[in-house]
């Protein structure tokens, strides 16, 4: 493949997006037929250099020495570009209905294309300066997203948004400049580019690195810095359900990995304090997530405590800074990904179709809504983690990892359960009213909800088949992961 | 073949909504005919020998089948269940809504429990458990009445949390032992150091079968389940599903923990207090089929017992296993005439409760003779089905006190024979209700209905009700027959001699339980629960209302209890700014600590309960004296102590308000003479009218200047009032730090 096919795959989005302020604000059809071609191509491409691109380094630009822009796919980015080219397409799509009688069409479309490209920096990044520069470009793009229904809550909630990012970055940038003070400022390594004798003793190398692992999980949701994610849901659905269950907050949890796995390395942190306190800051992240989300009776406000809880599976799993660990996170990116998207479009299908956004309302609406409620079951028995389905297959690999790694860790499988039990309250409450609805429900209310259009189903229809397949394929999966991170 | 047997029924279960769109009558044939084909594959696999199936790589740990005599004696027993509720369903549902659902998650779900029984791996096992659970869950709610609903959500929490347990124990399995195959159990927990850990697995896994089998304490979704069930259903629920349950305990106690006297004894004493707690809940009902429910709770006990004694006997476990094995089949045949029956009271009236119901079965031979020989059979009467096995157990019992000397085990041998004569007790009360006492009113419109079940509603019923005197009058033949198939899956040993079921010896214990069943009737059913209102006696419910574990226990832990924990902490973190409202925050969760002790958070449920229990103790022995006014007292004081504790921080909060986080105060305007870019803008205006731009006295620059700086000031206010303003700074001294020190490098 030819060395700026990569560059490429980002540039289009780029100008693609920018090209969109172009058009009239006017013309729907126009604006998201664009923006479908768009993202199509550009995930075909990103497919086509995943399967045969290969990993060599490309330099966009040096600034110094020690400062390039570099791009460099390994196994674990074209994992995650791979997450991100599936599911990019299939979210405009579901926009191409939901956002039709928004408001500012035209800025929504060109700054989600934007955050693609973004995506797709964070992922084929090739060193941390290169993902530090995209990921704080997908901070700055997605906030006109959060903002785009303009209401007062709309933008406290971007503002929080911005905020909380910027203050991340800064401790991120911290653990940044400690890496290229040692001179490690090469491509990602597995195993860790911190070479020789630290500065300041170990301590204070782990002291930076909590630093970096605190900064990137703002976006990643980790108790106590998850307020923004629970407030950012009052961003048009595709926003909520592709950048808030995936793009931006598992970019955090990548950011982290990348940070933790290929920069500051496993042999120094392994063991120490620094892991202990991030395993156990997830554990309880998990714990506290689903217990909130049992409480709140806001349906979308439910599914995001959710995302806070599981995607501290992810950072819990990575952090066990065990090949078994990472593979069983990895994982778990994928499956969360599918199975958070699916439920956020069925809760955006409720509100577009009906108006309803507290889980109180849900009461018999499934019988009118038949699809979409088949779909949010299968993803609720998805995220309880129940087999066959793929949220089983990624907590069964975090379990045995942490199994395998023992201590604290016991801890935290100790969560992962008792979260488990508390996502089966929250996911099966909310589905239940919706197919056996209580007995003094007012059903009459229902008569104008009918079920969400094509464009909608297509894509819920799609994921929950592949959370199906992913379940059942369990296996061939796993391995392939772990080829692609080396193992 | 073996995948035939699970994925047929689910496959035409998935079509019949199909069919049912378009003709009922066609669907209810399909779906007799998939039920027939069903027991055609089981008579197969029955005579061909033993087969096992693997796929690997499904679900990231594969599936395996197999099949053993026990496994295709059982597989033959829920096609043939499951055919007969199925053609009683045909007249039973004629009336019902939603049939379409029924119908298709009728077939899945015998996909799913066929798939139990074939597996031969537990991880395989509980994949088709999990299916079942969720599948039959539409059977208890589908009345969608409130009752329904609220037994439908605890039988799907039961079964939701009992799966997930059950998961964890399989985990903690595979990873102690590398396996989750049934037939690697016992050599790797042999090869195992660490016994302990293999409990606690076990213990997990036991939890979540033993929840569907009705093991004591998890049994409360039977009672609630059943009575709201669809009669057919309600026999699938109680005839098969719980041997699901059972299944599972078995696996545990004949692969895991085979020969293991501890995991026997536990299993035995759990098997005990169920086996007793269940005939006393089922004597004390006054509902048809909540008694056949908590009779299926008590049955249940016996089995757990049989499995308790094979682990307890070790190699001599033949009596045991026979009797375990010989009772979960007669179990799945009484249950089923008896669930039927109640169907066919139902489907006429409409009510359960014996008050409303008796009399109806009079001059009612169809119904009368079926329910006649379940009833002896489940009591254990000589030439029907239900002695052969109880006699085993019996016979099991008392090799168990030969080999480990009398004591606990003597007593289980009469909590035994007491729970057999409960059972007589309550079959007798329902038999007496239903068939010999006379309604008050209704009796004549009773005797009336000559045409209460059709043809094939009373084939369903008879035929197989004719299974049990034909199975206990032949049984040295055809039960022992049955019996040999369990084993290779049971691992007993051989038998020493044939049981010889008409000694004296064995009669005896039967007729003793008849004689304790007969004195209880007349003795307790007769005088105690019963009362003369107007003139007729009628059946009262004597069980007090607060003493049931769900609401007791259960409800308040889970909904309540658990997510609470953490309520407080989220309030802490509710707002996002830090340093202005933290007193507020401290007093919030203060608060919340008066809540939990002043009102009712955590406690007073509790207490409520507690209080409740005192006081009908208190009202036993007279007027409530003494703790009534110690608990309000106990109130009291936590109270006064709650409210001191967050008026005083109140009193912090205000001082704080006070000094450290007082509100800045305006600009004084004088000040804005004296300010610097006052000043400055002052002399810019000097310039300007020097230069002639300006008339001297206008101060433009002056004005503008100082606005500037009230702007800027305003806005610094806003920013340093934000936590991520807090975060900036400590990065930037972080950094100086950082800058410093490599600096000093």
């Amino acid at each position: 493949m030819p060395s700026f096919w990569l560059p490429l795959c980002i540039l289009f989005p780029l100008a693609a997006g920018a090209a969109l302020f172009a058009l009239p604000d006017r013309s729907f059809r126009l604006l998201f037929g664009t923006t479908l071609a768009v993202t199509t191509v550009t995930s075909a491409l990103v497919w086509a250099w995943i399967l045969w691109g290969g990993e060599a380094a490309i330099a966009l630009i040096r600034f110094a020495p020690e400062l390039e822009l570099l791009l460099k796919t390994d196994g674990l980015g074209r994992f995650f570009l791979g997450v991100l080219a599936t599911l990019w397409p299939l979210t405009v799509l579901y926009a191409g209905s939901y956002m039709r009688d928004q408001q500012h069409v035209r800025s929504f479309f060109a700054f989600f294309t934007l955050a693609y490209c973004a995506a797709i920096g964070v992922a084929a990044a090739g060193n941390l300066f290169t993902l530090y520069c995209f990921y704080e470009f997908l901070t700055l793009s997605t906030v006109p997203l959060i903002l785009q229904p303009m209401t007062s809550a709309a933008r406290k909630a971007a503002r929080e948004y911005f905020l909380y990012s910027i203050g991340g970055s800064a401790f991120a940038f911290v653990a940044m400049l400690y890496l290229l003070a040692h001179g490690a400022s090469g491509p990602f390594t597995p195993g860790g580019i911190l070479r020789g004798e630290v500065f300041g003793g170990e301590g204070i190398a782990r002291l930076f690195w909590l630093f970096g692992f605190l900064g990137f999980s703002v976006k990643a949701a980790l108790f106590p810095l998850h307020r923004w994610l629970i407030k950012a849901s009052v961003a048009p659905t595709p926003v909520t359900a592709l950048l808030h269950a995936v793009a931006v907050v598992k970019s955090g949890a990548f950011a982290v990995i990348r940070l933790t796995q290929y920069c500051y390395g496993t042999e120094l942190l392994a063991d120490s304090w620094a892991q202990t306190a991030a395993l156990l800051l997830a554990a309880f992240t998990v714990v506290y997530g689903s217990s909130l989300a049992v409480r709140e009776t806001h349906f979308k406000r439910r599914l995001a405590y959710s995302t806070v809880a599981n995607l501290s599976y992810i950072l819990f799993g990575a952090m066990l800074m065990t090949p078994a660990g990472l593979a069983a996170a990895l994982l778990h990116i994928a499956a969360h990904a599918c199975i958070k998207i699916v439920s956020f479009f069925c809760a955006g299908a409720v509100l577009h179709e009906s108006g309803r956004e507290s889980v109180f309302e849900l009461d018999g609406i499934g019988r009118r809504m038949p699809v979409t409620f088949a779909c949010f079951t299968v993803s609720a028995f998805a995220l309880m983690g129940l087999p066959p389905l793929n949220g089983f297959v990624s907590k069964w690999y975090l379990l045995a990892a942490a199994a395998e790694s023992g201590g604290v860790a016991w801890i935290g499988a100790g969560a992962l359960l008792l979260s488990a039990l508390l996502t089966a309250i929250y996911m099966l409450t909310a589905a239940r009213r919706a197919w056996f609805p209580d007995r003094d429900a007012n059903l009459a209310s229902l008569a104008a909800v009918h079920e969400a259009d094509w464009k909608m189903l297509v894509p819920m229809v799609l994921l929950t088949l592949g959370m199906l397949l992913c379940g059942v394929f369990g296996e061939p999966i796993l391995r392939a992961v772990q080829a692609a991170i080396g193992l | 073949m073996l995948y035939g047997l699970i994925f047929f029924p689910m496959a035409a279960g998935l079509l019949l909504p199909l069919i049912g769109s378009r003709s009922l009558r066609a669907r209810n044939a399909a779906m007799a005919a998939a039920c027939l084909i069903n027991l055609a594959f089981s008579g197969i696999v029955l005579l061909r020998p033993d087969a096992s199936a693997r796929l690997a790589g499904f679900a990231g740990l594969g599936i395996a089948l197999e099949t053993d005599g026990f496994r295709k004696v059982y597989l033959l027993v829920i096609a043939f269940v499951w055919l007969m509720t199925t053609l009683f369903g045909l007249e039973y549902f004629s009336h019902y809504r939603h049939t379409n659902r029924y119908c298709c998650l009728n077939l899945v779900t015998l996909g799913a429990l066929n798939g139990v029984f074939l597996a031969s791996d537990l991880f395989t096992a509980l994949i088709f458990f999990e299916i079942m659970s969720f599948t039959s869950y539409t059977w208890v709610l589908h009345e969608e009445t409130p009752d329904a609903l609220k037994a439908a959500n605890t039988y799907l929490a039961v079964a939701v949390i009992g799966g997930l347990v059950a998961l964890m124990g399989l985990f903690l399995l595979q990873h102690h032992l590398g396996t989750t195959e049934i037939a690697k159990l016992y050599e790797a927990a042999a090869a195992s150091q660490n016994r302990a850990a293999l409990y606690v697995a076990g213990g997990c896994v036991l939890f979540g079968f033993g929840a569907k089998a009705g093991m004591f304490p998890l049994h409360i979704w039977l009672p609630k389940a059943h009575p709201v069930a669809p009669a057919p259903a309600s026999a699938l629920l109680s005839g098969l599903l719980t041997k699901s349950g059972v299944f599972g305990v078995l696996v545990l106690s004949c692969e895991l923990f085979r020969s293991d006297p501890a995991w026997g004894t536990a299993i035995l004493l759990l098997g005990a207090v169920t086996m007793l707690l269940g005939a006393l809940l089922a004597l004390f009902s006054v509902d048809l089929k909540r008694t056949l429910a908590c009779s299926s709770v008590s049955q249940i006990g016996f089995i757990l017992v049989g499995v308790g004694l094979m682990d307890l006997l070790g190699a001599e476990n033949a009596l045991a296993a026979r009797g375990t094995l010989l009772h979960m089949l007669n179990h799945s045949l009484f249950k089923l005439v008896l669930f039927l029956s109640a169907g066919a009271v139902y489907m006429n009236l409409h009510a359960l409760d014996l008050n409303g119901i008796r009399g109806f079965g009079r001059k009612k031979p169809l119904l009368l003779i079926p329910f006649l020989f379940a009833a002896l059979g489940i009591g254990g009467f000589p030439l029907f089905s239900g002695y052969v096995s109880k006699t085993l157990l019996h016979e099991a019992i008392v090799e168990a006190i030969g080999m480990y000397g009398a004591g606990l085990l003597s007593a289980l041998e009469w909590v035994f024979l007491f729970s057999g004569g409960v059972t007589v007790a309550y079959m007798t009360k329902l038999f007496v209700a239903l068939f010999l006492e006379k309604h008050p009113t209704r009796q004549a419109e009773f005797d009336g209905k000559k045409r209460y079940m059709n043809g094939l509603s009373a084939f369903a019923l008879c035929a197989s009700a004719l299974l049990i005197p034909l199975l206990g009058m032949s049984a040295s033949r055809s039960m022992d027959a049955i019996a040999e198939f369990g084993i290779g899956f049971f691992r007993s040993g051989p038998l020493e001699h044939a049981v010889r079921y008409f000694t004296w010896e064995n009669l005896k214990g039967g007729l003793i339980s008849i004689a304790i069943g007969v004195a209880l009737y007349f003795g307790f059913v007769r005088t105690v629960l019963m009362r003369r209102e107007n003139g007729v006696r009628v059946y009262v419910n004597r069980w007090p209302k607060w003493l049931d574990l769900e609401e007791l226990l259960y409800r308040p832990l889970l909904l309540r209890w658990l997510p609470g924990i953490l309520y407080p902490i989220a309030r802490l973190f509710g707002e996002n700014r830090v340093l202005t409202p933290l007193s507020e925050r401290i007093l919030r969760a203060s608060g919340a600590a008066a809540a939990m002790f002043g009102e009712n958070r955590v406690l007073t449920p509790l207490s409520e309960r507690i209080l409740r229990a005192s006081g009908d103790a208190a009202a036993m022995f007279g007027e409530n004296r003494v703790l009534g006014p110690l608990w309000d007292g106990t109130k009291r004081f936590f109270g006064v102590l709650a409210h001191a504790f967050s008026d005083s921080l109140d009193a912090l909060v205000l001082l704080l308000r006070k000094t450290a986080y007082r509100d800045l105060t305006p600009e004084p305007e004088d000040e804005v003479r004296s300010s610097p870019s006052y000043r400055l803008g002052k002399q810019l205006d000097r310039i300007a009218v020097n230069r002639g731009a300006e008339k001297a006295g206008e101060n433009r620059y002056a004005r503008e200047a100082y606005e500037k700086r009230r702007e800027i000031r305003i806005k610094s206010r806003r920013i340093t009032g934000n936590m991520s303003f807090a975060l900036l700074m400590l990065v930037i001294a972080v950094s100086a730090v950082f800058v410093y020190v490599l600096l000093l490098r």
